[in-house]
């Protein structure tokens, strides 16, 4: 076997003991080099800016930010082995193309056989993580709305609570959020958004928009049976004529 | 269905009086109305009352045998009928036939009962209107008791299934991050790891217990809910510390077993799980004679969005108090500089 360099490996885990376990069982692959330990998202993200590591151990629950968040605003392409109690995210972990979905407890053999994958992918040459974007989530009806987003400002990873957004624009391939403080890029589709936003706090009121329901200041005639919404914040958005309808129910006028 | 008559003696005794009654009614009335001999009418007046008795206790049987078998209207209307028809003309013959065997005189029987057989036969259809109102009076009573018994019954059944329900589940995630943290101390502990798997079976063994289904003492659910803090403490080291301020005659006050575990998992799950610096969970307990009030509360990172999922946890422990004290237990939570607060006022049982 030629000598290559050796694959560098960062854990993200927020329980010391959970870490132990995966650092013991790395001890067996000499041809994977840890390169460090974070106990939180935000320490991982910047962790992976600095190191750039091959192979990313990521935990999901985790303070602040969540694994599946980190993923959203980060711009390395690492590979991703998913280590957690809860099963019922591996259909979306697979679905984004991590490497492997580990359960915890979790066993040498199953170990093994993930670094044996990202091996295989590393050797394959880099496949990156897929974005959250590209993901159709396949939501259960009654899966909790979204609660919160999280979005990149310059080097900033800010935690936007949905209230505070309000409104969303279609640009292309992502999304513009408005919210109290600023706007910021996001590369998702307007119809997450649309899914996922708790219903009856925002309407999509036009192809391109989606507002928060009580950003709206009024409602102001524009043309022949054509209106645009007027949000507190003075900005006027187009309303098309089944935003109109949406609203109308929403609103109940 | 037994016979309502026997059911209990004063039943029984009320039954032959009214019948003694009647007995003593239809003497006076012949007498007074037909002029007959005193002797001869209070025999006969008697005699075919408890005779009567007799055939009414008898008539229960098939009146209650039709009640139950037919349920047509029509069709149990004609079937009383017969029977009434039976009961009067079976009691005309027998007083008749026993009566005249009493008095051997020809004619003086005869000529009493010729005279005043109109009245008789009226008498005896009246008797049984009444004899069979009383009979169905009886089982619509018990249909109507039967009836509520069996509803308070599903009520309560009703009531525990809800409460077995709602009888704290553990969280298998907390089940499987412990494990995995034991697995881990394995190499890194052995001896702790040998000190948390005990502690996570005599912990599952008091929560997955059921015959602690009766209220156990505070000190005993508390001694318990250290074990679950203990084991969230090697998961979560320094993350997670907790303190006590307990007043010790608190600990015999019984409580329904897991009610608090709920409280500290989501204060875990909000704290903890949500928070990178130290989350402290602070008991503390005090009561009167009558009134157990337990506060619960935690530290939070105030500035953390928490991402979606609903508090059932809490919700749970509302609905059970509710099951099991009424409207004398409340849990309340407030949020006030940093700190959540689980307030929970119950009352004292021993």
């Amino acid at each position: 076997m030629k000598e290559m360099n050796p694959i560098k490996v960062l854990i993200i885990d927020d329980e010391a003991p959970a870490r132990e376990i995966l650092k013991h069982y790395l001890k067996n692959h000499p041809d994977l080099q840890l390169t460090g330990e974070c106990p939180d998202g935000f320490a991982g993200l910047k962790a992976i800016r600095e190191i750039n590591p091959d192979l990313v151990l990521l935990d999901i629950q985790m303070p602040r930010l969540t694994g599946f968040e980190m993923l959203e605003v980060m711009d390395e392409n690492p590979l991703i082995i998913f280590t957690t109690a809860y099963d019922q995210y591996a259909l979306k972990a697979f679905e984004m193309n991590a490497t492997d979905y580990l359960m915890k407890p979790i066993s040498a053999e199953r170990f093994n056989d993930a670094i044996a994958k990202a091996r295989e992918k590393l050797a394959a040459g880099k496949e990156s993580i897929t974005r959250a974007a590209d993901v159709i989530e396949k939501r259960p009806s009654d899966a909790p709305s979204l609660s919160r987003v999280v979005v990149k400002k310059g080097s900033n990873i800010n935690i936007v609570p949905v209230e505070n957004i309000n409104y969303i624009e279609a640009q292309d391939d992502y999304v513009m959020l408005y919210y109290s403080g600023g706007k910021a890029l996001k590369q998702q589709r307007m119809k997450f958004y649309e899914e996922t936003l708790p219903p009856g706090q925002f309407v999509r009121i036009h192809r391109s928009y989606i507002v928060r329901v009580d950003a709206i200041a009024r409602l102001e005639p524009y043309g022949k049976e054509t209106y645009v919404t007027v949000l507190k914040s003075g900005e006027k958005l187009p309303v098309s004529k089944s935003g109109y309808k949406l609203l109308k129910d929403e609103l109940s006028f | 269905m037994g016979h309502p008559v026997f059911e209990s003696r004063t039943k029984t005794v009320i039954w032959w009086l009214a019948w003694l009654l009647l007995g003593a009614g239809q003497s006076l009335l012949f007498y007074y109305t037909h002029d007959a001999d005193i002797m001869l009418t209070v025999t006969d007046g008697f005699v075919s009352m408890m005779i009567y008795s007799v055939l009414a206790l008898a008539s229960w049987y098939p009146v209650s045998f039709f009640n139950k078998q037919i349920s047509k209207t029509s069709g149990l209307i004609f079937n009383l009928i017969a029977v009434s028809a039976g009961l009067v003309i079976i009691w005309l013959l027998l007083s008749r036939l026993i009566i005249n065997a009493i008095f051997p005189e020809p004619g003086l029987y005869s000529d009493y009962w010729n005279n005043t057989f109109i009245y008789r036969a009226g008498l005896g259809v009246l008797i049984c209107i009444l004899v069979l109102l009383t009979y169905y009076l009886i089982i619509s009573y018990k249909r109507l008791s039967d009836k509520k018994l069996e509803e308070s019954r599903l009520e309560n059944l009703l009531k525990e299934t809800e409460l077995k329900m709602l009888r704290s589940q553990i969280n298998p995630h907390f089940l499987f991050n412990s494990l995995n943290s034991v697995s881990s101390l394995t190499i890194t502990n052995p001896d702790k790891a040998r000190e948390m798997v005990i502690k996570l079976s005599d912990f599952m063994r008091y929560a997955l217990s059921r015959k602690d289904e009766q209220p156990v003492t505070l000190g005993r659910e508390l001694e318990n809910l250290r074990l679950y803090l203990d084991i969230e403490k090697t998961r979560f080291g320094e993350r997670l510390t907790t303190a006590e301020d307990i007043t010790e005659e608190c600990l015999d006050a019984r409580i329904p077993n897991m009610l608090l575990q709920p409280l500290y998992e989501n204060a875990i799950k909000h704290g903890v799980h949500e928070s990178t610096g130290v989350v402290n969970i602070t008991t503390s307990i005090r009561c009167t004679r009558q009134i157990l009030e337990i506060v619960i509360s935690n530290n939070y990172d105030p500035e953390a969005v928490l991402p979606s999922g609903t508090g059932t946890g809490l919700v749970n422990v509302q609905r059970r108090l509710e099951l099991s004290y009424g409207k004398e237990a409340s849990l309340t939570t407030e949020k006030s500089n940093g700190q959540f607060i689980a307030r929970l006022k119950m009352p004292v049982l021993k």
